[in-house]
């Protein structure tokens, strides 16, 4: 695993703190939107169809940093639309930082080798750069040809100025196993610190709607790419979620797990799906009728979903609350996952 | 497919081999026939779900131009509401399902109209005819 300890023990700790508390449920991830409005019109995206008066809205810093306080969790990532594009990032960026909360920043790297000059390196902060593959793989999903090749040369300068980089793949249906496993071997090869990785979720929104794989197909796609791993690719993710891609854990969504804030307020119940918002975090725990969502509920829009924001806080969760996770998660760190 | 009231088992989730797609609803320029609460709360669901601006007439006769974004539902229209922004105002605001008498689809569905096979057949035409960093852009916001 990649995650420097600083940031496992801040999680574990946390973890612990509230399951001693006796705390169901609890944050481990805010998905922070700033904003809607994107640089890009991926065909598998389905976050970004709004009218232009929406996009044209932008959480304040102010308003970041409050959602961050409120829900508490020692994680941020910052998604979008593209954050970069907001007038304010740099000042969200800083604050969250002086909050000490570990932040990754979603980009697709179109802006990021311009706007570097603007950020200070610090364990806190990571760029996870958006690259779904090879280069004619990712700029085939992101609908841009040359995408690939900008965001690399984002990378490569991040790296070079001492940030923490990870790049963050979707995968659809039709993707080749052995072109992803050289994907891995390329990223590596830039010096990033991890990979994180995720099938695509069926967005209702979303441009096409005839590539989101089912369990079973995303489970054989995961278990080729995942067995026999090269001791040099590096994933920012627990191991028992990449244990769960490939078939060999069964977990539960914990859509709680990471909670969504944006200009509409706080999203109910996940990141992906829009049942509705909430003014506080306290009123989404409480009125959200969680029994409705995740896979054991049979609500159809759950059915495909194995998404990182839902599985991989079960995944932490196991690995920091339980001996049995702990020890899973100690022996996938370790283990290459041989092929029968 | 219309997924209203279908639930899967575990043993169908876990052969599912590709998600079924959303159909896409053709909303835009719809004015939903409105003759009792029913209609009323179906409608502003819809509204809800839309990526489009709609217009709300209210019962005084103001019309609003607002993005539906939330919508809280009671027992009572008079304890159901909706929560909007309009393209000129920057703050939320709120609007009582008892208030509302008529609900247009007027905007543009910002959600319709592109598909990955779209995409992949434009890219194809134009790699051929030579030309180079081929890319779909975002709407423009003005």
């Amino acid at each position: 695993m990649a995650i420097p300890i600083s940031q496992m023990w801040t999680v574990a700790t946390y973890v612990l703190k509230n399951r001693l508390a006796g705390r169901k449920r609890y944050p481990l991830v805010l998905m922070l939107e700033p904003l809607f409005r994107c640089n890009l019109a991926c065909a598998g995206c389905g976050k970004i169809q709004y009218p232009p008066h929406i996009l044209k809205k932008a959480l304040t810093p102010e308003q970041c940093f409050a959602a961050a306080e409120e829900c508490g969790a020692p994680m941020v990532s910052i998604p979008g639309g593209e954050p970069l594009l907001h007038p304010q990032i740099v000042e969200i960026v800083n604050g969250l930082v002086a909050r000490k909360k570990y932040i990754y920043l979603c980009t697709n790297a179109l802006e990021l080798k311009r706007r570097l000059p603007e950020f200070t390196p610090s364990k806190y902060l990571t760029f996870s750069v958006h690259l779904d593959g090879q280069r004619e793989h990712h700029d085939m999903s992101v609908c841009r040809e040359g995408g690939y090749e900008i965001a690399v040369e984002g990378i490569r300068e991040a790296v070079k100025r001492g940030f923490r980089v990870t790049t963050n793949a979707t995968f659809f249906d039709g993707a080749d196993p052995g072109s992803i496993r050289g994907f891995f071997d390329e990223v590596m090869d830039m010096g990033v610190e991890g990979i994180v990785l995720s099938p695509g979720y069926s967005y209702e929104k979303a441009p096409d709607q005839n590539h989101f794989m089912g369990r079973a197909r995303a489970r054989r796609l995961f278990r080729a790419v995942l067995s026999n791993r090269k001791r040099t690719w590096k994933f920012n993710m627990s191991p028992l979620f990449l244990e769960f891609l490939m078939g060999d854990r069964t977990y539960e969504c914990t859509p709680w797990g990471s909670p969504c804030f944006n200009i509409f307020g706080w999203q109910k119940p996940c990141y992906l799906l829009q049942d509705g918002y909430t003014e506080t975090f306290q009123e989404l725990l409480d009125t959200t009728k969680w029994e409705e969502y995740g896979v054991a509920s049979g609500n159809p829009k759950c059915a495909n979903c194995m998404v990182s924001c839902g599985y991989e806080p079960t995944a932490v969760m196991d690995g920091f609350g339980s001996l049995g996770g702990f020890l899973g998660m100690v022996r996938g760190s370790f283990k290459s996952y041989r092929a029968p | 497919m219309s997924t209203e009231g279908l639930k899967y088992t575990l043993d169908q989730v876990e052969a599912m081999e590709l998600a079924p797609g959303a159909e896409h609803l053709k909303l835009e320029g719809w004015v939903p026939p409105i003759a009792g609460d029913d209609d009323l709360r179906m409608a502003l669901e819809k509204a809800f779900d839309y990526r489009g601006d709609v217009t709300l007439t209210l019962k005084s006769g103001e019309r609003i131009e607002a993005y539906i974004f939330n919508r809280v539902t009671g027992s009572t229209l008079a304890d159901s509401f909706v929560q909007y922004f309009t393209p000129k105002a920057p703050d939320k605001r709120r609007a009582s399902y008892a208030e509302i008498a008529r609900l247009e689809f007027t905007g543009k569905d910002r959600a319709a109209g592109k598909n990955w096979e779209e995409w992949v057949r434009k890219y194809n035409e134009r790699k051929a005819a030579g030309e180079k960093g081929i890319a779909l852009t975002p709407e423009a916001l003005d």
